[in-house]
């Protein structure tokens, strides 16, 4: 594919439609939904002329809108921040960008999220004076999930229920039950005409969540908006996918700082130690890498999210409450070493990057290490800065890597060689 | 079920809702009236296959009947036989050798009719009513598929009262088609599966659904080589899409198009929206009709994407429609399909429209002026005039009065004139070589 000039100039209109490739975009963007051309070469038949708007995809990044809006709401929903800036952190290829993710989005994301709203506004109105069953799901953007609020009842269904009364003698009540559902329906539109900030917020959730509401499942239903405060888990669970590609690239990072400044990780055993200062694991994050900046976009939010949003503590139970519930999610956890080896952290003193990869300390338990060696051995391509070549040790640091236990004062500086690992 | 109208409230009298009071318009099109039409809504339509000589119609209805017709090549329709549901009947469809009818219905059971000895048994059975049936003949097995709003679908063979098989639907069963090997099935919230059926059905893609609202209706079409190679998908928003399965351009090929809706080109004013409530394809020429709750069916072409043809707007909406094997006639029914429920309690008929509830009926629309187009085949110049010749010989049609009372009986009788059709075969002279 041809490279596309104006996004090596920052200024594709067409963002993820654009049939030219993106160079850097595409594999940053991970499993974000690639539209397909459809509805954009429709338009050119003239066929459909509103056809333009439906190929709009909403960034996931898109989400980060939230700052012009207040960014006091990404407090509320941190599981949002976190999994939106995580994406768009992503997207600069790199966390330490995390700090202020928002301010890279490009105009292209915000104006398709505009149109993306304008439409639902339009689509709404239409639906209201045109008449038309109303008893239907919706969607703003072709091939997208369904908005929720809306309940999908066929008219045979609707009729088959009078028939049912009928015949019971009941009729008012199905004439009620009808009315009940107009004025849901009715509600729910105007709702989305009147689009406050909160049913945006819901609004994009629902585009975004493709993943859960691709095949019809009516688990988000009407309830949406009441369970939005705890929407995390399904977003989380879903994303969780790509919350392992964050973690890739975190890793690297991770891997990056830790041999650049091999200092910087002595935090670390004050991480482990600290058990519950959230402040020091959170000071610490930038720097470890631990999913933070993939998850909450910047470390900014860092500071928030741990107290306000609540992932459940997948078997953190060891691990500082505040970390449980922050960034690390629980696949993404056991490659950083779960709890255990978190407390393991602190016991072997000042070895920062020795601790996340010290297979032959019996307190970290082998399985949280090998998970997440496994999972940095498997993310890190290059594993020269997660563990010294064999030949780069010396006699003694070898010996000490072989060794049972290590012996304090000689404990090497330097990560074990790969081959020594017990995965 | 004559006292469909009145007893619910929903306040309709029988005579004078007409859009206007002195015409008529339960039969603009001047199509032929089917005899005998079911007492409540149609909601299928069916034509035998060409195996069987003559055409026979069956209609299923919400008064939980299904009947039977032969038409005859004159027009006339003779009232053959009826069969009966404990619930309103749902979907129809005929056996490849014509000796048998499939009937799903409300009563969450499916039967099959022998017309040789006019005996119903039942063959399937869901936990909710059954939605869709259809026969599939595979050159290793044959069976009836049901659709069902349990959402499931189920396969059966006639003998057992197993089924064959079951999938698993994402949402209750909306609609569905079959032309072997291909079976597409929507479902509520917009749910698209497409199957094959090569071997033993099995799901061959899911696909993102190209509408932005309910799915009401679909139907494959073929390609050239009358190989089913995609669908047409209505929804309840005035809107057709078209897809194909494994289009070389996808962008370009696939496309939707907006169809039932009034005033058209005036935009400044809100549009009136119908659902799609049917589509059919025309066996030979591959052109679509759709009918629509606004009372009005429309021939589409869809290679050219243009419209041909917009029938007058009947009093009702027309709930069902079927062409017949080889496409000469074109059978829509006109009746209530529940559309205006805005406002029950009060009359249900919204200011926007007139329409009647309770009545029905069934018409064949035709087109008797095949007399004046001669040429059948494809003649090069000028380029498309045989096809247009061959696209209007599949609607004839003369009047027949019926003698009813139009509040409770819906009936149509008229000739189709195309003087429509004159303005589609100039554009696609412009189009030089005829591609349909």
């Amino acid at each position: 594919m041809a490279i596309c000039q104006f996004f090596l100039q920052g200024r594709c209109r067409f963002g993820d439609r654009c049939w030219n490739e993106h160079p850097g975009a595409r594999g940053a963007g991970g499993g974000r939904q690639q539209p397909q051309q459809q509805p954009s070469g429709n338009n050119r038949r003239g066929w459909n002329t509103t056809s333009q708007r439906y190929s709009n995809v909403i960034q996931s990044s898109s989400f980060s809108k939230s700052t012009p809006w207040g960014g006091s709401r990404d407090q509320e929903k941190p599981s949002f921040g976190s999994f939106d800036s995580g994406a768009s952190t992503n997207r600069k290829e790199g966390f330490g960008l995390s700090e202020n993710p928002f301010a890279s989005l490009s105009p292209d994301e915000q104006k398709d999220e505009k149109k993306l709203l304008e439409g639902i506004v339009k689509d709404m109105e239409v639906w209201e004076s045109s008449g038309q069953w109303m008893f239907s799901v919706y969607s703003p953007v072709k091939k997208k999930p369904n908005i929720s609020g809306f309940t999908d009842i066929s008219p045979e269904e609707l009729r088959l229920e009078y028939h049912n009364f009928l015949t019971s003698n009941n009729l008012q009540s199905y004439l009620n039950s009808v009315q009940r559902l107009i004025n849901q329906w009715r509600n729910r539109v105007n709702e989305l005409k009147s689009l406050n900030i909160s049913t945006k917020v819901a609004l994009l959730s629902d585009v975004k969540d493709g993943v859960n509401q691709a095949a019809p499942a009516f688990g988000f239903g009407s309830s949406q908006a009441a369970t939005f405060v705890s929407p995390g888990f399904p977003v989380n669970n879903s994303s969780s996918d790509n919350a392992q590609n964050f973690s890739f690239k975190t890793n690297s990072g991770f891997a990056t700082a830790s041999s650049g400044s091999p200092a910087g990780f002595r935090s670390s055993p004050a991480f482990g130690a600290a058990a519950s200062t959230s402040s020091a694991i959170s000071t610490s994050a930038p720097a470890f890498g631990f999913g933070k900046p993939e998850v909450t976009s910047a470390a900014s939010f860092s500071f928030k999210s741990p107290a306000a949003s609540s992932f459940g503590s997948p078997g953190f139970s060891g691990l500082p409450a505040s970390l449980a519930t922050g960034p690390v999610r629980a696949p993404v956890a056991p490659a950083f070493g779960g709890g255990s080896s978190v407390a393991g952290f602190g016991s072997l003193g000042s070895h920062s990057h020795a601790a996340f990869s010290k297979p032959s300390s019996d307190t970290f338990g082998n399985s949280s290490i090998s998970t997440s060696l496994s999972a940095s051995s498997s993310i890190i391509a290059t594993d020269n800065v997660l563990f010294t070549p064999r030949d780069k040790l010396t006699v003694e640091e070898l010996e000490q890597f072989q060794s049972k236990k290590f012996t304090l004062g000689k404990i090497p500086l330097k990560p074990p060689p790969l081959e020594l690992l017990n995965i | 079920m004559s006292l469909f109208g009145t007893t619910s409230g929903f306040g309709t009298s029988g005579t004078s809702m007409f859009g206007s009071a002195t015409t008529d318009n339960h039969n603009p099109m001047k199509d032929i009236e089917v005899t005998s039409s079911p007492d409540d809504s149609i909601g299928c339509l069916s034509f035998s296959p060409p195996t069987l000589p003559g055409n026979f119609l069956i209609a299923g209805s919400w008064a939980n009947d299904v009947r039977c017709w032969e038409v005859q090549d004159s027009g006339q329709t003779i009232p053959k036989a009826q069969q009966m549901h404990t619930g309103p009947v749902l979907d129809v469809c005929w056996s490849d050798d014509g000796s048998k009818v499939f009937t799903a219905s409300c009563d969450k059971t499916a039967k099959m009719w022998d017309l040789s000895s006019n005996q119903a048994i039942q063959i399937a059975q869901h936990d909710a009513p059954v939605k869709t049936i259809h026969w599939i003949k595979a050159p290793n097995y044959s069976c009836v598929m049901t659709g069902s709003w349990d959402k499931t679908l189920k396969f059966w063979d006639t003998r057992s009262s197993n089924p064959m098989m079951v999938l698993q639907l994402p949402e209750r069963c909306y609609c569905a088609d079959v032309i072997y090997p291909m079976a597409v099935v929507a479902t509520a919230e917009r749910g698209l599966i497409v199957y094959q059926l090569e071997n033993q059905p099995s799901e061959f893609r899911r696909i993102e659904s190209p509408l932005k609202h309910q799915h009401r209706c679909v139907a494959i079409f073929k390609d050239k080589q009358n190989k089913p190679t995609g669908f047409a998908l209505g929804s309840i928003e005035g809107r057709v899409a078209i897809h194909y399965i494994n289009p070389p351009n996808p962008a370009k090929d696939n496309f939707t198009f907006k169809c039932h809706r009034s005033n058209g080109t005036n935009t400044s004013a809100p549009q009136d929206i119908y659902a799609v409530n049917g589509i059919a394809f025309h066996p030979v020429h591959g052109t679509l009709a759709t009918v629509g709750s606004d009372g009005r069916f429309s021939f589409w072409d869809k290679d050219a994407r243009t419209k041909l043809k917009t029938s007058e707007q009947l009093d009702q909406p027309i709930s069902a429609c079927c062409f017949n094997h080889n496409g000469n006639i074109f059978a829509y029914a006109s009746s209530y399909d529940w559309s205006k429920v805005r406002t029950p309690g009060a009359a249900l008929g919204a200011p926007r429209q007139q329409s009647a509830l309770g009545s029905e009926g069934l018409g064949l629309s035709c087109d008797s002026s095949q007399d004046s187009h001669v040429s059948l085949g494809r003649s090069p110049s000028p380029p498309c005039k045989g096809k247009l010749q061959d696209f209007l010989k599949w609607l004839w049609g003369f009047s027949t009065a019926f003698g009813q009372n139009p509040a409770h009986r819906k009936c149509l009788a008229s000739v189709s004139h195309y003087g429509l059709l004159c303005s589609w075969a100039q554009k696609h002279r412009q189009a030089g070589g005829c591609t349909l």
